[in-house]
C-alpha cells in the first residue's frame, strides 16, 4: 500500500508543466518540449516497474506461466 | 479495515489525476494507472490467501488438480484484461480496449476447450 507513488507521479507532473509554461515565457518553445518529455519519460519508468510487478504476482498466484 | 486505506488511496488519486490532467494529459493517465496498479498488487495478495484455502479443499475432495488450475487461470486472465481494458479506456483509447477484451475472450476458449471435450466425453459415455 505504498502510496509514496503517486504523490510522486503527480508531482512530477506539475513540476513539468510548471517548467513547461516557464521555459515557454522564456521562448524556449523546443526546450519546453524537451523538458515535458524527460518528465513523462521519468512516470513512465516508475509505472513500468509497478506494472512489471503485478504482473509477476498476478502470474505466480493465478498459476499463468 | 484494510477497505479504508484502499478507498483513501482511490480518492487521492482521482483528485491528482484530475488536477494532473488539465495541465498534461500524458502524466494523468499515469497517477490514474498507478493507483489501480497500486490498490491491484493489494487486492491480488489478499487473492493468494483464498486461492490457498481452494486448493486444500480440492486435494481433500481430490477433485482433479488440472481443472482447478484451468479455472484460476481463466480467472486471472479475466482479472489482467479488465484492468488493462479499463486503463485504456480511461485514457481514451475505446478501440485498444475492446481488442483486449477480444483477444481475453479468445484466450478463455482456448483455455476451455478441453473441459468442454472432457465432459462432452463422459456425457457420450453416459448414453448407451
Amino acid at each position: 500500500m505504498s502510496i509514496e507513488l503517486i504523490f510522486q507521479i503527480a508531482g512530477i507532473g506539475i513540476l513539468t508543466s510548471i517548467f513547461h509554461t516557464m521555459l515557454k515565457q522564456a521562448g524556449k518553445e523546443d526546450i519546453a518540449f524537451i523538458a515535458t518529455l524527460a518528465g513523462v519519460c521519468i512516470c513512465l519508468l516508475m509505472v513500468v516497474q509497478l506494472i512489471g510487478e503485478l504482473l509477476i504476482k498476478v502470474k505466480s498466484v493465478f498459476f499463468l506461466s | 479495515m484494510e477497505i479504508l486505506q484502499v478507498v483513501g488511496i482511490g480518492l487521492i488519486g482521482a483528485v491528482l489525476a484530475v488536477y494532473v490532467k488539465e495541465r498534461n494529459k500524458e502524466i494523468a493517465v499515469l497517477v490514474s494507472m498507478a493507483t489501480g496498479l497500486i490498490i491491484f498488487l493489494f487486492a491480488v495478495s489478499k487473492i493468494s490467501a483464498v486461492l490457498q484455502v481452494l486448493q486444500d479443499l480440492a486435494s481433500l475432495a481430490n477433485v482433479n488438480m488440472f481443472y482447478l488450475t484451468t479455472i484460476l487461470k481463466i480467472i486471472g486472465i479475466a482479472y489482467v484484461a479488465e484492468f488493462g481494458a479499463q486503463v485504456c479506456r480511461d485514457a481514451g483509447e475505446g478501440s485498444i480496449a475492446s481488442k483486449i477484451e477480444f483477444s481475453a475472450k479468445i484466450l478463455v476458449i482456448v483455455l476451455a476447450l478441453p473441459i468442454i471435450v472432457a465432459i462432452l466425453e463422459s456425457i457420450l459415455r453416459l448414453i448407451p
